[in-house]
């Protein structure tokens, strides 16, 4: 454990010297979920880039850190970086009056928040108290009041590292139902205590809070709430992201970051929540982006309404029942525009069309007799007569033609092309190029995973016509197991949220969340590669060896620096559940591996061997063993591993071994004598031991020599 | 969005002075536009505070330039926030001074010129204020003078007069003017209210009220009752507080619900409002919804509604498009958050618009003027020139 201490320790003077830069109010952004939830769509596009009532995503983000007067903004991109890159760099926020500074961390590598948190740690740019929010996030929220009452708690508790804000839901309302999850808060300091993710209300589990005795000491009342939107907005002190770099396994913000944080008696660090009325929620699937954006329009966010008209180029102006229209809407005199209706600068709608509770973008062409509801039309789309377009998103530049009808829920991708007359089923998701499986692009939409695949284009002519352009894209062709819920899914994870569906797409999410998972630990670094197997605990030593040995083997090969190889040692250790003495085994044994292989392809005489491995790779053992028994155990293992590894001349890799790890300091002279003394009689290690006898003896008398010399009684 | 799309105000001899204005004035216009700057009293007086550096800042080579500048910022604050009439009054009063200041120079410069004939008049004239000039028959009358000034605005590259410091004085004296609102108003009010008297206010937010009942408790020791209405949802809190403030002047107040307005209605003797906005017809944006209807009530009952206003606040704007004008807030007040598919649709107006016949008498920091009047006024103080700032001058 001492690893840790040693970085908590560190993370501490670091928060000291801070204080002197306090006025400095930094936020750092998470443009990425790692989700793929918003596919077809975001395989083009980065989320926080689609727009959300014609506005990118991100800006609302952003808008909210500048109300809440934040000095330097890091926005960590890690799919589409560089299209979130040019973007930032010419948007307003890169201005001289921008509000804040604004820089956008590249870490293409990342597979997890966690990845993005060590990132952020490595690069040392946080110096005081900031917030993280993810690059999603829709809120009025007064940060001030959240700001003094994170002061408030740091001042009364000093192991207090984060505050998360939590927005109050009322039963009515169905987005919390997406991200289910339950915070246990103390009652009186409004502490988190524990926090369980839910599992849908549909399916087959029941929700069940486990809790730990242990936690609940100390707690005079406490509350278990469900009610409670997560709208990731966290106010975290600087000791936050050491502690993502001292668990390199800790991946998500909150089922790893949180609930490992406050039920780790080790690390001693509470959370705090801090609940809000005010409006906050994140933009995480289609089904909130739906909801969302029906209230953005019904002004639940004000002040942040649409017709504030934040970006330079807008000019929407407010009607009542909730009409925004920009300039230059050309509307034919017969058409109809509904309540709750936003239509963008440059679009034509034609004779006797009817929108209703709808968004449309800029630019589009809406021709005659059509009939829009529930939907979101993004920019220079064109449609043709009499279609019927029903709760469904078009992506910027589609074409749909004449008589189509989009049911319930199809969302149709950038730049697909639909022929005339064409129904396109409920919940169908058509985007202009094939994307590849999930399972194998993970995460890492480059083009390389986009290769045009034959075979992928059977259900095309039939859906999108023959004139058509598009590619059905369907989230299900991944192998997961939940395949029970896979018919539903594809309606579910749609826009459609209708009452008699909300159970059905539930259960659909829950499999998402699932697959996901599941999907994460396959394409993150190679050290979680086989995390699954892991779970099944019968053979969990069997696989740290095997697991172990990779590792090290690995670090050997690649010659990874020590401290690299450390982390992911300890990373498996912990991961795993074993003991110290377990690590030092494989250690051992993957170095003296290595000696056999260089003596058994002569690249080296045993000699020179031994001495090579164990002076570089010596170091390994220094922050394994810490005690006295714990070196004599050490001492013992590599006897074992040489004496099982029959070379020809075991006792001199012993005394090689020895040697090299006495003269690095790793074994104190003490500690040898004490193995010695109680070394094994098995006749096993007789020839083994031969060397060593000699060596033990001449350390002594050196010892005694010296000591004479000094005149110092030590023995 | 980029800075290419953005109007460059000022030109560029000096491009540290130009952009040092241009981030001030683009996070001003930002704070507007997230509604961070709020209170017609403090938008008028932070305008006046950017105009000020605006004006040291700009170089222009003539007048007309100068005037085109002010304007083409007047246009940006109005476009920033359309509700926010603080910023485009006071840049169109501060317009009007300059305009009447450069009128007076051409005067004395074409009286200069035209030395021999026109002496007389120019002696008589000098230092007061200004008069039409030589209008001597009916053919001058038409004749006359936009065609002049015309000219010399932009004829003229050179001029006596120090332009730049005419308009820092009349900011100055502007801002001094909005500062010392209360006292004007305040003058008037012991002797509007009576001993014994009930009145009702809706408006609680309002600061220029709340002076002016305290003023007429302590000045003139009057003893009253004030009827505060709860003004739900927006302003409830408001409401509180401005009723605590009074009861601390020992005052007799009562908060009551908007409903009971009109059953109350018949007791109370004057209904005070104050104003966010006056428009050129007498008619007033006041900023909390239901006021409209409390005015509507008292002139059922033939009681008086006096609103009190601050000059500036006098815009020369006519409401035609009432729901233009208007504000509309947030929706989570008035219902608990649901989800859209299968919530009522709500509409929460934050401000309201009181039309002319439902308001008796204006109490300005110049005095009471009726509802018909207020024209008048306003051309005393802008010009017509400058009621629209956008579009080009003519």
């Amino acid at each position: 454990m001492a690893p840790k201490k040693g970085s908590v320790g560190n993370s501490h003077s670091r928060g000291d010297r801070d204080m002197d830069v306090e006025d400095r109010f930094q936020a750092v952004v998470l443009t990425d979920s790692f989700e793929t939830r918003f596919m077809p769509l975001s395989a083009d596009k980065p989320r926080c880039l689609l727009p959300l009532a014609n506005v990118p995503l991100i800006e609302y983000t952003l808008e909210f850190l500048a109300t809440a007067g934040v000095n330097e903004v890091y926005l960590t991109c890690s799919a589409h970086a560089n299209q979130i890159d040019e973007y930032i760099e010419n948007s307003k926020w890169n201005l001289p009056w921008s509000p804040f500074k604004i820089s956008t961390i590249l870490s293409p590598e990342a597979r997890s928040v966690g990845d993005v948190m060590r990132d952020i740690d490595n690069r040392g740019i946080i110096t005081g108290d900031f917030i993280l929010v993810s690059g999603d996030v829709i809120t009025n929220m007064d940060i001030s009041k959240m700001m003094e009452f994170h002061k408030k708690m740091h001042a009364q508790d000093k192991d207090h590292i984060a505050t998360m804000c939590l927005s109050e839901a009322t039963e009515y309302y169905k987005t919390r139902t997406f991200e289910p999850a339950a915070f246990i808060l103390d009652k009186s300091t409004s502490r988190c205590i524990y926090y369980q993710d839910l599992p849908l209300l549909s399916s087959q589990e029941k929700g069940t809070v486990q809790i730990d005795p242990e936690l609940l000491e100390g707690v005079d009342e406490f509350s278990i709430r469900n009610d409670l939107i997560d709208c990731r907005i966290d106010i975290c002190t600087p000791h936050v992201p050491p502690i993502f770099q001292d668990n390199f396994d800790y991946q998500s913000l909150r089922t790893d970051f949180v609930r490992g944080v406050i039920s780790s008696d080790i690390l001693g660090k509470n959370i705090y929540a801090c609940i809000t009325g005010d409006y906050a929620t994140r933009v995480e699937s289609w089904q909130s982006y739906d909801t969302i954006s029906q209230d953005y329009i019904g002004r639940w966010c004000y002040p942040m309404v649409l017709d504030n008209n934040m970006q330079y180029d807008q000019t929407y102006s407010y009607e009542s029942r909730h009409i925004y229209k920009e300039n230059n809407v050309v509307l034919a005199q017969s058409c109809k525009i509904g309540k709750c209706t936003a239509i963008g600068s440059g679009t034509k709608i034609g004779e006797g069309t009817r929108i209703e509770n709808s968004i449309i973008g800029r630019n589009c062409q809406i021709s005659e007799g059509i009939v829009i509801k529930d939907s979101f039309i993004w920019d220079n789309s064109i449609i043709g007569d009499n279609s019927n377009i029903q709760h469904s998103i078009v992506a910027s530049n589609a074409r749909l033609g004449q008589n189509v009808t989009l049911n319930d829920g199809c969302i149709i991708g950038f730049d697909v092309i639909i022929d005339d007359g064409m129904n396109i089923p409920k919940g169908t998701k058509i985007s202009a190029k094939p994307i590849k499986d999930l399972s194998a692009s993970g995460f890492d939409l480059d083009d390389s995973d986009e290769i045009t695949d034959e075979e992928n284009t059977e259900p095309f002519s039939s859906l999108v016509g023959e004139n058509g352009v598009g590619y059905l894209y369907d989230s299900d062709t991944s192998d997961d197991e939940e395949d029970a819920s896979a018919g539903i899914h594809k309606v579910s994870n749609c826009l459609t949220h209708q009452i008699e569906e909300l159970y059905l797409s539930d259960a659909s999410i829950s499999s998402i969340t699932k697959r996901k998972k599941k999907k994460r630990t396959m394409s993150s670094n190679s050290m979680y590669t086989d995390r699954e197997d892991i779970e099944s605990e019968e053979d969990e030593e069997e696989d740290f060896e095997a697991e172990g040995l990779a590792t090290v083997e690995r670090a050997l090969e690649n010659n990874h620096d020590i401290d690299t190889a450390l982390l992911e040692l300890n990373t498996l250790r912990m991961s795993m559940n074993v003991t110290y003495h377990e690590v030092r085994t494989v250690t051992v044994m993957a170095l003296v591996r290595r000696v056999y292989h260089f003596i058994s392809t002569q690249t080296l005489g045993p000699k020179d061997a031994v001495h090579k491995v164990f002076n570089h790779w010596g170091d390994l053992f220094k922050r394994r063993a810490f005690e006295e028994s714990e070196f004599i155990d050490l001492m013992n293992i590599i006897m074992d591993v040489v004496v099982d590894t029959k070379f020809e001349k075991p006792d001199l890799i012993l005394f090689g071994a020895f040697t090299s790890l006495y003269n690095n300091d790793i074994l104190e002279e003490d500690v040898i004598y004490k193995w010695w003394d109680n070394v094994s009689d098995n006749s096993k290690y007789d020839t083994v031991k031969n060397l060593i006898a000699k060596w033990v003896e001449w350390l002594r008398t050196a010892d005694e020599e010296s000591s004479e010399e000094e005149s110092s009684g030590e023995e | 969005m980029s800075a290419q799309s953005m109007p460059s105000l000022v030109s560029n001899n000096h491009p540290t002075a130009v952009t040092e204005i241009e981030v001030s004035i683009d996070s001003f216009i930002a704070k507007l536009k997230r509604k961070q700057i709020s209170g017609s009293y403090i938008i008028a007086l932070e305008t006046l505070q950017l105009l000020k550096r605006f004006i040291s800042a700009v170089r222009w080579s003539n007048v007309n330039e100068l005037i085109a500048q002010i304007r083409e910022l007047g246009n940006r604050l109005e476009k920033a926030n359309p509700t926010a009439f603080g910023c485009g009054n006071v840049i169109k009063r501060i317009l009007a001074v300059l305009r009447d200041e450069i009128e007076e120079d051409m005067r004395e410069t074409m009286a200069g010129q035209g030395n021999n004939d026109t002496n007389n008049n120019t002696n008589n004239n000098n230092g007061l204020t200004p008069a039409e000039p030589l209008i001597s028959s009916m053919f001058n009358l038409l004749q006359k003078p936009e065609q002049n000034s015309q000219d010399f605005y932009e004829s003229r590259a050179k001029t006596k007069t120090d332009f730049r410091q005419v308009v820092i004085q009349a900011i100055k004296d502007l801002i001094d003017e909005i500062k010392n609102i209360d006292d004007g108003i305040q003058q008037i009010a012991v002797d509007l209210i009576h001993d014994h008297e009930i009145l009702l206010t809706p408006t609680p937010e309002s600061k220029t009220v709340l002076k002016f009942l305290i003023r007429a408790r302590e000045r003139a020791n009057r003893t009253f009752t004030v009827l505060v209405t709860e003004g739900f949802p927006n302003n409830t809190q408001n409401a509180h507080d401005f009723a605590k403030k009074l009861a601390e002047h020992d005052i007799e107040t009562i908060i009551i619900p908007d409903s009971a307005v009109f059953a109350l209605m018949s007791r109370v003797g004057k209904v005070i409002i104050g104003t966010k906005t006056v428009f050129i017809n007498g008619g007033s944006i006041v900023s909390s919804a239901g006021v409209s209807s409390v005015c509507e009530c008292a002139r059922e009952f033939k009681t008086p509604v006096f609103a009190v206003a601050g000059l500036y606040k006098l815009s020369p704007l006519y409401p035609f498009n009432v729901e233009k004008f208007v504000e509309f807030g947030g929706s989570q007040h008035i219902l608990p958050r649901m989800d859209p598919r299968n919530r009522l649709d709500t509409i929460n107006k934050i401000t309201d618009y009181v039309p002319p016949e439902n308001i008796d008498i204006y109490i300005t920091n110049i005095g009471g003027f009726a509802p018909s009047f207020i024209y008048r006024i306003a051309w005393d103080n802008y010009k017509q020139i400058d009621v629209h700032l956008d579009g080009k001058q003519k």
